[in-house]
């Protein structure tokens, strides 16, 4: 369902010069698994994830989602991606039902299916309470929710999770991992980005150890757990990335 | 695009800024308040301020003539004022001749006022007769040491005005009735007594000090001129009734003034200066705040990457939020209009009381409705070309504050533009009617000014066509920033002068960026305009130095600026200025060309010029003179005019600066912004159009073929042909075949003028046309001075997108 190969994506700033975001990211995603991309800060985990929703453009390499690719297909691939991150906000004059009923006649749905889905979606997640408020006067949970509805709406084969967890209370944070398991259970494809050992340990079927642009290794924690010879996830990450310090600090 | 999308969007973004009370009540209560709180405000102000009487002291009054009398009890003679109740505005202190005021601290106040004028009496004496001998004295050293002295005499009566606040002074001479009376029965007599030396000299002695610097003084001296003038010619007409003569005798001509001026003219006129200023400030003010909401707005609250994730193309995203700000553009016009309009019929209708009267509040008449027809016919696409551009600058700030930013700036162009259009000078021309915001200006002021007069409507077509153009074009400009990964996904930067010269300098690569050309743009024309003033000041110059003065300027500040900036901020100057040599088809087209294409420029240019372009400025038609000029050796000519501006110019424009927009746009937008740059710099309009239209064909050259040197040899053989022309017509060729071809005509200035004859026009016009597409479909575009780095898709050089992604090579 996603197929990223040898993606690419180069910045340019005044102060470092020319700077490699990603290089050479290579990755599968199947429908029904939870992929994992994990990471310290900076790492290219949200570069990435634009990439595949189409909001930034690689520099080289390709990326297939849905069957359709990110650069030349941009609109279809929209069309069938449900995306989140921490810079995906609410508006604030728009109330939580007025919002995703916003997004889901963008999405081309039909008005009847479109009420049906809503209140479905709405009584799901139990936000029918707050549906009429509007953004301003919600508490962040309330708009983590409202976030997560107008990701699914149109029920998006393919799921785009960029650190959804970030700044929310246990209860919340909780709260949304259940929802993205449960996604999972219905057959989406889901990638979910995060520098949390936690939830990947919990929640991922296969995770890639991203460092500085590069793909460190990927698999599921059985398989890293044999390559590295180290049964502790937790162990088996830093020992990759400080290894891959190493190398970086040796060849310069 | 999905109009769908676009109405889902813009409907949406309507609903979310009326639902902000900040939005709601700058654009809808605020006008509707305003206008009317202003009119009772303004109207309150008139009942409280309460003219102060002006002091006007007379000296000598005993020696003013008992008939026609000219003070009263206080004041002056109530029959000298036009308007009756102006008598309380001059209060009058004499010194003989009324009675003391009642009260007493007014008693008291006139004693001390005559007693400072009586001080300052002698002072002002001497001034006058200083006056006088200066004027006699002329312009010599005696008469400007009597300057001198008169200046300082002047500052000392100044002070001692603001000291005592006598406002006016008046100093009546000693035996004043006398000598009118004296003259009056001599011209009784019918003057057979011979005029003696005394009485024909002017009376000297009656003195009207004022100090026309201090307002208080100045209106009160204007008032005393009116009253005294009256007071004269009634003393005037008493004179010639006493002779016996005809009271016609010192207005021999008499002309009456007769003004056609209507009611409705006059209120025309004041509505076509302020409605249009209006107009245009309300449209930038109210397409303005909305902008920056719906644009910096959205990505300062985190909405943007929400919006960019759906399915809608950035167009539709753009064109629906660009519908939103033109919505509340028109709105703010439509409600402050309107808030004035109605402020202005009932409010000050209702208010209109004795103290409206007094102050002559005037009649005004409203415009009608086909007035108000055009100025909602041209409100439109002022708002939409506000719109576009609001809406683009917004795009590009990081945040709502920064958005604010770029108001001033535009507001500021605006106003000057506004202040421009409303001078009397300006008038709507077909030049005017193409530019921006200048011609739905120039044109509303003319229907409102006549109105019922069809007149103007001939530019309604042009005005609303570029109209539209231009809004499109800001439009165009503000999806392209929506489609740029850094505008819409600004960081804080810090910028860091130092750092980015280091950049330019140390990151460089084979050709310049937009930004480098840009500057090199910017850097040519500063010193064009230093150009300019350089000519200002050297005086009239002859043929041969100006065509020195030409090759220099071409030279040092065109060509060297783009060679030396190519040298340092590229590491290939072969391929920044394509310094290679192309195939022979190409360097042939070049010399073809330009021998077709120039009947037809000229032609053009001639035709323009009857009744579209201002006419040419002075220092051009000399050069075309000197062109002409068999004196001056040939040699020099085609060096100055053909061969200098073919290499400097083409390096620059064709070299650097296109090298540079190729970079970063496709082929086609490099054309044009290089070819508009190219076209500016020239600043003559009439060289602005040719420079532009030829730019696109030496863009294309240069791009085609990969090469400098055709661009080079056809503007070097494209201005030797002008040159050869205005050789030529000196020559005055005739003959039977030549005039198939050519026509010299003969000024009444003896001046030559070679044109070309219609049979020339047809052949150059198939030729040219034959050429330029053999030019365009020659091949497809030549792999574009690329930096050797990554090949990068996201520059797109290449018109179709690649069959397979290229692999990266690092």
């Amino acid at each position: 369902m996603i197929h990223v190969e040898n993606l690419c994506k180069q910045f340019s700033d005044l102060r470092r010069g020319s700077i490699a975001a990603l290089e050479g990211v290579s990755f599968d995603v199947r429908p029904g698994e939870i992929f994992g991309l994990l990471g310290p800060n900076g790492a290219g985990k949200t570069t990435c994830l634009r990439i595949l929703s189409t909001v930034l453009k690689p520099t080289s390499g390709t990326a297939l989602i849905a069957g359709y690719d990110a650069l030349t297909q941009a609109a279809e691939v929209r069309a069938r991606i449900g995306f989140m991150s921490g810079n995906t906000g609410i508006y604030d004059r728009m109330t939580a039902w007025e919002l995703v009923e916003y997004f889901g006649r963008l999405y081309g749905m039909q008005e009847v299916l479109l009420q049906q889905r809503l209140f479905e979606i709405f009584t799901t997640l139990h936000m029918l309470d707050y549906r009429d408020v509007l953004g301003s006067k919600m508490s962040t949970g309330m708009k983590q929710k409202v976030s997560i509805a107008r990701t699914i709406i149109h029920d998006p084969p393919v799921l785009i999770f960029d650190e959804p967890t970030t700044g929310l209370d246990v209860l919340v944070a909780r709260a949304v991992l259940n929802a993205v398991a449960a996604l999972r259970d219905k057959g989406k494809c889901i990638i979910f980005s995060t520098h949390i050992m936690r939830e990947v340990e919990k929640l991922c079927d296969r995770t890639a150890i991203i460092h500085k642009g590069r793909i460190l290794a990927a698999g599921t924690p059985v398989e890293l757990g044999e390559r590295f010879h180290q049964s502790d996830f937790e162990e088996l990450f830093f020992g990759l990335i400080s290894q891959a310090e190493e190398g970086m600090a040796a060849s310069r | 695009m999905n109009w769908k999308n676009v109405r889902l969007i813009f409907l949406r973004e309507v609903r979310d800024q009326i639902r902000d009370r900040r939005t709601l009540f700058m654009v809808v209560i605020l006008p509707l308040l305003l206008y009317p709180g202003l009119a009772i405000g303004m109207v309150e102000v008139q009942l409280w301020s309460n003219e102060q009487p002006r002091t006007v002291v007379v000296l000598g009054a005993a020696n003013l003539p008992q008939k026609p009398q000219l003070l009263e009890k206080g004041g002056f003679a109530a029959e000298w004022f036009t308007v009756p109740s102006d008598v309380n505005k001059l209060q009058v202190v004499a010194d003989a001749g009324s009675p003391p005021p009642d009260d007493k601290a007014a008693a008291k106040r006139a004693v001390e006022l005559l007693h400072a004028a009586r001080e300052l009496r002698p002072l002002v004496e001497q001034l006058g007769s200083l006056q006088q001998a200066a004027r006699e004295a002329g312009k010599s050293a005696d008469g400007d040491r009597l300057l001198e002295q008169i200046r300082s005499a002047k500052d000392k009566v100044a002070e001692g005005f603001s000291t005592t606040k006598i406002q006016v002074l008046i100093i009546v001479p000693a035996g004043l009735t006398q000598r009118i009376e004296q003259t009056n029965q001599m011209l009784a007599a019918k003057g057979t007594e011979t005029a003696d030396g005394a009485s024909s000299k002017s009376p000297l002695g009656f003195l009207v000090v004022e100090n026309s610097a201090d307002e208080k003084s100045g209106f009160g001296y204007q008032r005393v001129k009116q009253i005294l003038n009256a007071w004269e010619q009634r003393i005037l007409q008493d004179r010639l009734s006493q002779a016996k003569l005809p009271p016609t005798l010192a207005t021999p001509v008499n002309p009456m003034t007769i003004d056609v001026a209507a009611v409705k003219q006059f209120s025309a006129n004041i509505w076509s200066k302020i409605l249009p200023t209006l107009l245009i400030i309300m449209a930038v003010t109210g397409a303005f705040y909305p902008a920056v909401d719906v644009a910096a707005g959205e990505k300062e609250r985190g909405t943007m990457e929400t919006l960019l994730i759906c399915p809608a193309q950035r167009s539709e995203i753009v064109v629906g939020k660009f519908l939103t700000v033109l919505v509340f553009s028109v709105a703010n016009v439509l409600l402050n209009l309107g808030s004035m309009g109605f402020t202005g019929k009932y409010v000050v209708a209702a208010l209109r009381t004795e103290a409206l009267s007094k102050t002559g509040g005037g009649v005004l008449t409203f415009p009608g409705a086909w007035e108000m027809l055009w100025l909602a016919i041209l409100m439109v696409p002022l708002a939409a070309f506000y719109s576009a551009i609001s809406l683009a600058l917004s795009t590009f700030a990081r945040s709502t504050r920064e958005g604010q930013y770029y108001l001033t700036p535009l507001l500021f162009v605006t106003l000057g533009l506004t202040l421009f259009c409303m001078s009397p000078a300006a008038e709507i021309d077909p030049f005017y009617s193409i530019l921006p915001v200048v011609g739905p200006a120039l044109l509303l002021k003319e229907v409102l000014a006549m109105p019922g007069s069809t007149a103007p409507l001939v530019y309604v077509l042009p005005v609303l066509m570029t109209s539209i153009a231009y809004s499109g074009v800001g439009l165009w400009w503000a999806i392209s920033m929506f489609n740029r990964e850094d505008v819409l996904f600004r960081e804080a930067e810090r910028f860091d002068v130092r750092l980015w010269i280091r950049h330019l300098l140390r990151d460089k690569e084979s050709t310049p960026s937009s930004v480098e050309a840009v500057i090199c743009i910017v850097l040519i024309m500063l010193l064009q305009f230093g150009v300019l003033e350089l000519r200002h000041g050297t005086g009239p110059l002859s043929g041969i130095e100006m065509l020195r003065l030409l090759i220099i300027q071409q030279l040092v500040f065109i060509g060297c600026p783009a060679l030396f900036m190519g040298i340092m901020l590229t590491t290939s100057v072969v391929r920044t200025f394509r310094l290679r040599l192309p195939s022979w088809k190409y360097l042939l087209m070049a010399c073809a060309m330009p021998l077709a294409l120039h009947p037809l420029s000229f032609s053009l240019g001639m035709w323009l010029q009857k009744w579209f372009f201002p006419p040419l400025p002075e220092q051009i038609a000399q050069i075309a003179r000197v062109m002409a000029n068999p004196e001056i050796p040939w040699w020099l000519v085609i060096l100055a005019i053909a061969v200098a501006p073919a290499v400097c110019e083409e390096l620059a424009f064709r070299g650097f600066i296109l090298s540079g927009f190729v970079r970063s746009s496709r082929p086609s937008v490099a054309i044009v912004l290089s070819s508009l740059a190219f076209g500016i710099v020239h600043m003559v309009p009439q060289q602005v159009f040719n420079a532009m239209l030829l730019g696109v064909l030496l863009a294309l050259f240069a791009l085609r073929s990969g090469s400098l040197l055709p661009g080079i040899l056809f503007h070097l053989t494209f201005n030797s042909l002008e040159i050869v022309r205005e050789r030529a017509s000196s020559l005055d060729l005739k003959g039977p075949v030549v005039d198939w071809f050519i026509t010299t005509t003969t000024s009444k200035d003896n001046e030559h003028l070679l044109q070309y004859s219609w049979p020339t026009l047809a052949i150059a016009f198939v030729v040219a046309a034959l050429l330029i597409a053999n030019l365009i479909r020659s091949a497809p575009w030549s792999k574009q001075p690329t930096d050797d780095d990554l090949p990068n898709r996201a520059r797109g050089e290449s018109t179709a997108p690649p069959a397979r992604p290229p692999v990266a090579t690092r």
